[in-house]
């Protein structure tokens, strides 16, 4: 039993604690949902060739390539989104 | 944002840069921020490309953006290639291979570290108008 309420007072500590960090009870439960199984740290590393992907570019109609973009001077990445 | 453009109209002579457009990370149908709300940023995650590119082209616009930029595909290959999402910054050197991997944001994504990149190889631009906590206006003649 005692095992059952230490792992239960774990939990509940883990969901505060996520929660302070998320900026709310909901937003611990939505960060479980729609973050982190999208959060990843992959393994490149410093020192790998850079992976390429096709990108479409803001007419929708053109595509180009992350590493044509590469080449006589270092290239700056800037991942992200709107929201 | 506004860091990133800094850095970009500071060093885009000698670097290049590109901005690639990812899966929305607080979309209104998943985790929807209360600040994005405030700002009328609300877009549900796009379900097919022409969704995304309305949003990219919504967030160049309203911005006037002014770095390079490029929509990941459907099958979010960039975003899997580079482990990118939310957010993440990343320098490939002349010879194609990764010279800076930044962490995976939001807590770890540190555009300071890119301008460090930058302002070790190409030395520090600096902005007159911001003030070291050590300077001191009063003993300048």
């Amino acid at each position: 039993m005692w095992i059952g309420i230490s792992v239960g007072a774990l939990l509940l500590v883990a969901f505060i604690a996520l929660s302070v960090m998320a900026g709310g009870p909901k937003d611990a439960l939505y960060m479980v949902r729609y973050a982190l199984p999208h959060m990843h740290r992959g393994n490149l590393k410093v020192g790998d060739a850079a992976p390429d992907a096709k990108l479409f570019a803001l007419n929708g109609s053109d595509t180009f390539h992350v590493r044509e973009r590469a080449g006589s001077k270092p290239l700056v990445l800037v991942f992200g989104s709107f929201t | 944002m506004g860091d990133i453009v800094q850095i970009f109209n500071d060093y885009k002579d000698r670097a290049d840069f590109l901005t690639v457009y990812v899966r929305e990370a607080h979309p209104i149908d998943e985790w929807q921020m209360k600040s994005n709300v405030k700002d009328d940023v609300c877009y549900a995650q796009p379900r097919n490309l022409s969704d995304r590119l309305a949003i990219a082209n919504d967030f160049t616009k309203r911005f006037n953006y002014p770095v390079p930029f490029g929509v990941d595909d459907m099958n979010n290959a960039a975003n899997d290639a580079y482990a990118a999402w939310p957010e993440r910054l990343y320098v490939i050197d002349e010879s194609g291979k990764i010279a800076y991997r930044g962490g995976m944001g939001p807590f770890n994504y540190n555009p300071a570290e890119v301008r460090g990149w930058l302002a070790a190889r190409y030395g520090e631009v600096k902005h007159p108008e911001e003030k070291t906590p050590d300077s001191n206006p009063e003993k300048a003649p």
